[in-house]
C-alpha cells in the first residue's frame, strides 16, 4: 500500500480534471502524445473482484491490471483543460471537465511559494460587457437615406498622427491664387481602424509572428485594406526591416528597449519608413506591470533579436529615464519623431486607468506637434504572461475611460487632434466589428487588438480559465512557444489566411453598421447612433437611455 | 378625339395629383382612350389603367411629375414631351414610355415589362432593379445619351441600351459605379465605360446581340424621332454588352494563395526569421507525430537506475539480477552471481545481515518483500567461482575479518596472490568471535570460510601485526589492505567502570567456548545491535534477567530489539550512569539498578599501533579518500572498522570495493571512486502490474519461487509489456549476437505516448522530454 496523504496533490485540487472511459479508449496514444502540458500520462490499474459463486461462501478472486490514461498528480504538470486531448480522441473517451471544488489557487501557492502566473484575459468575469449593453439604435428611417452596406463605397480610414486643426494649417495662396504650403506637416498616415496590436516576438512564435505579418502584407496588397499591425516591445526581424513591407509595421518601444539595437542598425538600410511607432508605457491587462517573458520561451534567435542571454526577461514596470508626463512628452516622442527625421508619426499606449483623463489632457495640448495618437488600453486585454493578481485584479475598463478621453478633448474643441485608439477585451466574443463600431462612436478614431489574433489562429484558451498557459512556453497550438515541436503545429499560411478572412468579414460587418446610421466614413463620436437599455451605462457615457 | 386633361382649373390654379387622375377616370370609364395631358408636376400618369375590350390607352404627357406611367400595363403607350422627372416607367408592368427629353433619376427603376424609350440623358441609379418576369417578354429600356452614377443597381433582368450619343468625352457613359449588385439582364452600352461594380462581365458583342440591335434600334430612333441618327448607331464597332457573372462565377475568389503571396511576393529566401533561425514552413505537424516532432521520446534504459535492494545493500548485491536469472531457469548461475559481490551470502545475507535490501525492496508495497535472507542460505554450498590467469601481483590483508577477507576473495577473484594476517587462531573475524552462534550457524560460517581457503588464500593465523611486521609485509606486497577491525571496547571512565566487563571479550569468551560465568542479573550499557547480541549471550550464559540501557532511543535493528525480549529481556532508555558498584548501576537520577554483572558494550575502537601514526585521523581512524586509498601512501588501503564503524556488510562492501580500486591501482590506472547506481524511482515502477499476494497466507517455502514475486525494479524483466502495448507497434526485441537483448522503439513509427513508460513493471522505459 502506497499511502496518499492530505498534503499530497490530487486531481480534485487541479483546476481541471480529465473524464476518462476506460471502456472507450483504445490506448491509442494520441491524447498522451498530444499533452503538450504533460497532465496525462499512461499508467497501470488493478482490476480486483472478490466474489462467491457457490450455494455456500465460497470466495474466489479475480484479479486483472489493465493499462489506462490517467492525470498526472503533480502540481506542475497540472491540466490546464485546453481539451486537446478531446480533439486528437478518436473515441470520445477523454476529455477535460472543469472542475469547481478546485484547490488550485490555494495549493499552488502553497507548494511553490510563488505568485501564480498565466496568460490570457481576465478570468473574474461575472457581468455582462458594458459594450453588450449598448446598441446602434439610431437607424437611418426616412430621416435621411441609409446606405447600402454591401455596394456602396465606404471610407473605412482613421488617422494615426498628429492632425492640425483648420486653422493651424500651414497653408496661403500665392499671387496666383494657387495653395502653397509653407511649413511642414506632421506625417498622419490613415490606416485600417483596426490596428493589430503588440504582440512581441518572444511571447508569440515565430510562425505566428511570420504569419500575422504575413496576413498584414496580404491585406495590404492584395486586399487593399491598409491594415497596420505593432510590433510589440521585443525586436523587429532585420529581414523585415530591410524590406518593403516595413510600411506595413508599427515599431514599439516600452520599458525595456528590446531590440532597438537591430532596429537602429537597419535605419540605413531601410527601403520604407515604418507606419508609426508606439511608445508603450504600460498594458491594459496588466497594468503597473512591465513586459514579462519567461525563460522557456527565450529561444535563441530571441536571445539574438533582444540581446540577451536565456532568463526570465522582465521589462521593468516605467521607462527608467521618464519621470512626468511632460518629460514623457519631450524626450520620448522628440526621441522617436527625430528618430525617422519626423517623418513618422509616434503615438504612446497607456494602461487605462483613473488618471488617464490627466494624461490624454496634457498630451492634447502638444505644441509641439509631436503627438501622433493616443492608444488607451483596458483592463480586458490579453497578456502572454503576467502574474495572476495583477491579471484578475487590477486595472480599469476601456469603455468609459475612451468616452472622457474623447469627452474631455472635445470640451476643449481638440477633438480629433490626438487620435484616440482604443483597447482591451475588443473582440471578445469573436464580434469585433461591433466593438469596434461602438468604441468608435464613443469616440475612438479606431482599436486595437491581440488577443482576437491569436483566436483566429487557433488559439483554444478563454476567460473562463481554459488554457491560459501563454507564460509555459507549452501553447498546445504553436502561438505561444518557442519549441520547435509545438511551433511546427502553427500552419503559417493557415493562420494568414483566416487572420485575412476575418478582417474581410469584420470589413463587410463594419459597413453593415455604418449603412443604417448613413456613414459612409467613420462615425467617430457619433453617440446619437448608440443607445443603451442600462440606465447607469447610459448616464456614464452621456448615451440615450432606452426601454 | 382625345380627351383633354389639365391640371389647371379654370382660374388657372393648379389641382392635385388626385384631382387631375380623377379626370383621366372618369373619360376612361366614358370610353375615352386617348389622353393629352398638360399636367403641371402631377405624378403617376399613366397607371395602372385599362379597359374591359382590350382597347389600347394613348397618352401624350406634357410636364409630368415623377412616377410617370407607373405601373404601367400593357396596351398602355405614354409620350412625355420633353423632359420627365425621377421614376419615371418606375414597376413598368407592359407600357411603352417614350421621354422625348431627359429622364430623372431612376428611371425605369423595378421595371419588369415594356419598354422605356428615353431621347436624352437620365438620372442617377436610372434601371436600378430592372427583372424580367420569365412569363412575359423583356423589359426594354432604351436611352440615347447617357446614365447618372449607380445606373443599374441590383438589376436583375430585362435589356438596356445606352447609346451614348454625343458623350464620347464623358469619363464613362454609365456614370460611376454602375452595376453594383448586379444579377441579371444584359446592358448594351456604346462609348466610354468606367468605374464599373466587379460582378458583372463586359462582353463583345455576339451575332444576336447585334440582330437585336439592328432589328429593334430603328424603333428607338423612330420613336424618339432621331432616324437619322440609325448609320452612326449601327456601327457595333463601338458597342459592348454588360451581364452579370453567373453565382458560381461570383463565387470565385480571384485573390493569389496565401502559399503564392508567401513564395512569390514575401520577404524571400525563407522569410523574415530565416536569417536567425531554420523553419520549413510548408512542414506542418500534426498534434500526434512521429519523428521529430514528437513532444516525448522513449528510451529503453536498462540498468540506468539501480534497483531498491542493490541501492540499499552495502555490498551492491543486485538481487534483481539473481532473480532474472533464476525466471530464465539459471538456477546454477543464479546462485553463483552473488559471490561475485560476497564471500558471505549464507552467513552473513542468510543470517545476521539486516538485510537492509528487503527494507527497501519496492514489493512490500505490494505484499512483503522478496525473501533476500533465504536467497543468500541457498547459496551457502555454492562452488566458488573458477579463477583468472595468475596476474603475478601480491597483495597482503591485514586482518581476516568479514572485510578482509571480502577483499581478499575479490582480490583473489581477480587473479592476485593474496595472503590474510590473522591475529587470532582462526579467520572470520567478528563473524566468528562474537556473533552468537543461535544466531550464525557454526557450519554455515565454516564452510563458507573453508570456501574462501579454498580459492587459493594464504592466511597467517595467529599472527598479530606489529610496526616491524607492518614494514615487512609493505615491502613484500604489492599493496596492502588494513582491515584489522575494531577489537579495543570502548569504556566510560564514571566510578567504578573497572567493576565493568567489556561486552566484546565477554562474546569473543562465549563464542570461544569459555563459557564466561555471569551473575542472574545482568545490566548492558548500550542498546545497539552489539548490546543485543551480548543480552542473548548473557542469557546463554545462565542469567536471569538482563536489563539493557542507553543514553538515546536504541540503535539495534528492532529484530534483535525483539530477540532480547523474547527472551524476558528489558531495554529502558533514556538512562544516564552514574557510577558502577558492587549492588549494581547508579543512575543520575540516583537510582539503583540492582545487578550482579555490568557490561558495557558501545562501541569499539581499532587498534592501529602498527602503522605510521601520520596515517591516522585525529580521532584514530584510518584516514582514506574516496576510493579507500591511505591519504598519506600509496598502494595502502584501509576498510571497514579501521575507518569507520559500520555493519558486517558495510566491511564486507569495502572491501570488495577496495578489491577493485587495488586491481586499478596495481594495473596502473587511476583510482575513480565507486559510484552506486542511482535509486530508482517508485513512481516509473508500475507494481499494478503484480498480483499481490495475501499475507495471511504468505509464506516462503522456496526462496526460488521469489522469481515470481520480484518486480526486476530497473532492469528488463523482458516481459514484452511494452512491446503488446505500444499502439503504433514501434516497439521490438532485438536479439543481440553475445546472447543479450533489447528493446528498440522506432523513431520512424513512434508517437511518443509513453505508454511504454507508463506501463512498464520495470521502469526501465523513459521518455526524454522535449519540450
Amino acid at each position: 500500500m502506497e499511502t496518499i496523504r492530505v498534503q499530497h496533490v490530487t486531481p480534485n485540487d487541479m483546476p481541471w480534471k480529465i473524464r476518462y472511459d476506460a471502456s472507450r479508449c483504445t490506448l491509442c496514444g494520441s491524447c498522451v502524445s498530444a499533452c503538450s502540458f504533460r497532465a496525462i500520462g499512461a499508467k497501470v490499474e488493478r482490476r480486483r473482484m472478490v466474489f462467491s459463486e457457490g450455494d455456500l461462501p465460497d470466495p474466489q478472486q479475480r484479479f486483472s491490471a489493465v493499462p489506462v490514461i490517467r492525470q498526472v498528480k503533480d502540481v506542475r504538470h497540472y491540466c490546464r483543460g485546453c481539451g486537446i486531448c478531446e480533439k486528437v480522441c478518436p473515441n470520445d473517451a477523454i476529455a477535460p471537465q472543469r472542475n469547481p471544488d478546485t484547490r488550485h489557487p490555494v495549493v499552488s501557492r502553497c507548494l511553490g511559494g510563488d505568485s501564480i502566473k498565466r496568460g490570457g484575459r481576465k478570468n473574474l468575469e461575472g457581468t455582462t460587457r458594458t459594450l453588450d449593453k449598448l446598441r446602434v439604435g439610431r437607424i437611418s428611417q426616412m430621416t435621411d437615406p441609409s446606405l447600402d452596406a454591401q455596394r456602396h463605397t465606404f471610407d473605412l480610414l482613421a488617422p494615426f498622427g498628429r492632425i492640425m486643426p483648420p486653422k493651424a494649417l500651414p497653408f496661403s495662396l500665392d499671387n496666383q491664387n494657387n495653395l502653397q504650403v509653407e511649413d511642414t506637416m506632421p506625417p498622419v498616415r490613415w490606416v485600417y481602424p483596426v490596428i493589430i496590436g503588440d504582440m512581441s516576438i518572444g511571447a508569440l512564435s515565430w510562425r505566428m509572428w511570420e504569419a500575422v505579418a504575413l496576413a498584414v502584407a496580404y491585406l495590404n496588397e492584395e486586399c487593399g485594406m491598409p491594415v497596420r499591425m505593432c510590433s510589440g516591445e521585443g525586436g523587429v526581424p532585420v529581414r523585415l526591416l530591410k524590406s518593403r513591407y516595413l510600411k506595413y509595421m508599427i515599431l514599439q518601444i516600452a520599458s525595456g528597449h528590446f531590440g532597438w539595437n537591430r532596429i537602429a542598425k537597419a535605419m540605413p538600410h531601410m527601403v520604407e519608413d515604418p507606419a508609426g511607432i508606439l511608445i508603450k508605457i504600460g498594458q491594459g491587462a496588466k497594468p503597473g506591470d512591465g513586459g514579462l517573458l519567461q525563460a522557456n520561451k527565450v529561444a535563441e534567435h530571441i536571445q539574438a533579436i533582444r540581446g540577451v542571454p536565456k532568463a526570465d526577461l522582465l521589462s521593468p514596470p516605467n521607462h527608467q529615464g521618464l519621470y512626468s508626463i511632460e518629460e514623457s512628452v519631450q524626450k520620448m516622442f522628440l526621441s522617436f519623431n527625430s528618430a525617422f527625421k519626423f517623418r513618422v508619426p509616434v503615438a504612446i499606449k497607456v494602461a487605462a486607468s483613473a488618471t488617464s483623463v490627466s494624461v490624454f489632457n496634457n498630451l492634447v495640448r502638444d505644441p509641439y506637434n509631436i503627438v501622433g495618437g493616443f492608444f488607451l488600453d483596458g483592463i480586458d486585454g490579453g497578456t502572454g504572461a503576467a502574474h495572476e493578481v495583477s491579471l484578475d485584479h487590477t486595472g480599469h475598463p476601456i469603455v468609459s475611460k475612451l468616452r472622457d478621453c474623447y469627452l474631455a478633448a472635445v470640451n476643449q474643441g481638440r477633438q480629433g487632434q490626438i487620435p484616440l485608439w482604443a483597447a482591451g477585451g475588443l473582440g471578445k466574443t469573436g464580434d469585433l466589428a461591433a466593438d469596434a463600431f461602438k468604441m468608435i462612436a464613443l469616440g475612438a478614431n479606431g482599436v486595437f487588438t491581440g488577443k482576437l489574433i491569436l483566436q483566429m489562429a487557433g488559439c483554444v484558451g478563454n476567460d473562463m480559465g481554459r488554457c491560459n498557459a501563454c507564460n509555459t512556453g507549452l501553447c498546445p497550438v504553436g502561438i505561444t512557444t518557442q519549441e520547435p515541436a509545438l511551433v511546427h503545429r502553427l500552419d503559417v499560411d493557415r493562420v494568414a489566411q483566416n487572420i485575412v478572412n476575418y478582417f474581410l468579414a469584420m470589413d463587410t460587418e463594419f459597413k453593415k453598421l455604418m449603412a443604417p446610421i448613413g456613414n459612409s466614413s467613420l462615425p467617430v463620436g457619433r453617440s446619437d447612433a448608440l443607445v443603451s437599455t442600462d440606465k447607469a451605462v447610459a448616464d456614464r457615457l452621456s448615451i440615450q437611455y432606452v426601454c | 378625339m382625345a380627351a383633354i386633361i389639365s391640371g389647371y382649373d379654370l382660374k388657372q390654379r393648379r389641382i392635385s395629383t388626385q384631382a387631375l387622375l380623377q379626370q383621366i377616370y372618369r373619360s376612361l370609364e366614358q370610353g375615352e382612350t386617348e389622353f393629352e395631358v398638360t399636367s403641371s408636376g402631377h405624378h403617376n400618369i399613366g397607371g395602372p389603367l385599362w379597359t374591359e375590350d382590350g382597347r389600347p390607352l394613348k397618352f401624350r404627357v406634357k410636364n409630368p411629375g415623377q412616377r410617370v406611367g407607373s405601373f404601367g400595363l400593357e396596351g398602355t403607350e405614354i409620350i412625355v414631351e420633353g423632359s420627365a422627372p425621377a421614376d419615371a416607367g418606375w414597376l413598368n408592368a407592359g407600357a411603352e414610355l417614350t421621354i422625348l427629353g431627359d429622364g430623372g433619376d431612376t428611371t425605369a427603376h423595378c421595371a419588369a415589362s415594356g419598354k422605356i424609350f428615353v431621347a436624352g440623358r437620365v438620372g442617377t441609379r436610372s434601371g436600378s432593379l430592372m427583372k424580367h418576369d420569365p412569363a412575359y417578354a423583356n423589359p426594354e429600356f432604351w436611352i440615347l445619351k447617357n446614365t447618372g452614377s449607380f445606373s443599374f443597381e441590383f438589376m436583375g433582368g430585362g435589356i438596356a441600351v445606352v447609346c451614348g450619343y454625343g458623350r464620347e468625352d464623358l469619363p464613362s457613359v454609365l456614370g460611376d459605379r454602375s452595376c453594383m449588385g448586379m444579377v441579371g439582364g444584359t446592358i448594351y452600352v456604346r462609348g466610354p465605360v468606367d468605374g464599373l461594380s466587379d460582378e458583372v462581365w463586359m462582353l463583345d458583342l455576339d451575332v444576336a446581340d447585334q440582330k437585336f440591335l439592328q432589328e429593334n434600334m430603328p424603333v428607338f430612333l423612330g420613336k424618339i424621332g432621331r432616324s437619322e441618327l440609325e448609320h452612326e448607331l449601327t456601327d457595333f464597332s463601338r458597342w459592348r454588352k454588360i451581364v452579370a457573372k453567373s453565382y458560381e462565377e461570383r463565387n470565385v475568389h480571384s485573390r493569389m494563395t496565401m502559399r503564392e503571396f508567401r513564395d512569390q511576393r514575401w520577404v524571400g529566401n525563407g522569410g523574415i526569421f530565416a536569417d536567425v533561425l531554420k523553419d520549413d514552413y510548408s512542414h506542418v505537424a500534426g498534434l500526434v507525430n512521429a519523428g521529430a516532432d514528437r513532444i516525448k521520446i522513449p528510451h529503453w534504459q536498462d540498468k540506468r537506475f539501480g534497483a531498491p535492494c542493490q541501492v540499499a545493500c552495502p555490498s551492491n548485491i543486485p538481487t534483481q539480477d539473481r532473480i532474472n536469472l533464476l525466471r530464465q531457469g539459471k538456477y546454477e548461475e543464479a546462485l553463483a552471481l552473488v559471490l561475485k559481490y560476497s564471500p558471505f551470502p549464507a552467513s552473513v545475507c542468510g543470517e545476521v545481515c539486516p538485510n537492509l535490501c528487503m527494507d527497501a525492496c519496492s514489493r512490500r508495497y505490494i505484499d512483503k518483500p522478496v525473501a533476500m535472507k533465504e536467497l543468500g542460505r541457498l547459496s551457502r554450498n555454492v562452488a566458488p567461482p573458477e579463477l583468472p590467469a595468475a596476474s603475478g601481483k601480491q597483495v597482503a590483508v591485514i586482518g581476516g575479518g568479514p572485510g578482509g577477507l571480502a577483499a581478499a576473495w575479490q582480490l583473489r577473484l581477480l587473479g592476485h596472490e593474496v595472503t590474510v594476517y590473522e591475529a587470532d587462531q582462526e579467520i572470520g573475524g567478528k563473524l566468528r568471535q562474537v556473533i552468537p552462534t543461535d544466531r550464525l550457524p557454526a557450519d554455515s560460517l565454516a564452510s563458507e570460510i573453508q570456501r574462501i581457503k579454498d580459492i587459493g588464500i594464504t592466511v597467517r593465523n595467529n599472527t598479530r601485526v606489529d610496526a616491524d611486521l607492518f614494514e615487512t609485509i609493505q615491502k613484500e606486497n604489492d599493496a596492502v589492505v588494513i582491515a584489522s577491525g575494531a577489537h579495543n571496547a570502548v569504556v566510560i571512565p564514571f566510578p567504578g567502570h573497572e567493576l565493568l566487563t567489556k561486552g566484546l571479550d565477554f562474546l569473543k569468551d562465549v563464542n570461544a567456548g569459555k563459557k564466561p560465568r555471569v551473575g542472574k542479573r545482568v545490566i548492558v550499557i548500550g542498546a545497539g545491535n552489539a548490546g543485543m547480541d551480548v543480552c542473548l549471550g548473557a542469557y546463554a550464559m545462565g542469567a536471569e534477567q538482563v536489563l539493557a540501557i542507553d543514553v538515546q532511543r536504541p540503535a539495534a535493528y528492532k529484530h534483535e530489539i525483539d530477540s532480547v525480549k523474547a527472551l524476558g529481556g528489558e531495554i529502558r532508555w533514556p538512562v544516564f550512569t552514574e557510577k558502577i558498584t558492587a549492588e549494581g548501576l547508579w543512575t543520575k537520577d540516583g537510582e539503583l539498578l540492582q545487578a550482579d554483572e555490568v557490561i558495557i558494550a558501545i562501541g569499539e575502537r581499532p587498534d592501529l599501533s602498527y602503522v605510521p601514526r601520520e596515517w591516522l585521523t585525529d580521532r584514530g581512524m584510518m584516514d582514506v579518500d574516496a576510493c579507500n586509498h591511505v591519504v598519506k601512501t600509496r598502494g595502502v588501503f584501509a576498510i571497514g572498522d579501521t575507518t569507520k564503524p559500520g555493519l558486517l556488510t558495510h566491511a564486507i562492501g569495502a572491501g570488495q570495493e577496495a578489491a577493485f580500486q587495488i586491481n586499478d591501482y596495481l594495473a596502473g590506472k587511476e583510482l575513480k571512486p565507486i559510484v552506486k547506481p542511482e535509486l530508482i524511482n517508485q513512481s516509473c515502477l508500475s507494481k499494478e502490474l503484480f498480483k499481490p499476494r495475501n499475507r495471511g497466507r504468505f509464506c516462503v517455502t522456496d526462496a526460488k519461487d521469489e522469481a515470481l514475486r520480484c518486480i526486476s525494479c530497473g532492469t528488463c524483466r523482458d516481459c514484452s509489456m511494452c512491446l503488446e502495448a505500444c499502439p503504433e507497434g514501434a516497439i521490438r526485441r532485438v536479439e543481440k549476437a553475445d546472447g543479450t537483448f533489447e528493446y528498440v522503439s522506432d523513431d520512424d513509427v513512434c508517437i511518443g505516448c509513453s505508454i511504454c513508460a507508463g506501463i512498464c513493471p520495470c521502469g526501465v522505459w523513459a521518455m526524454e522530454i522535449m519540450v
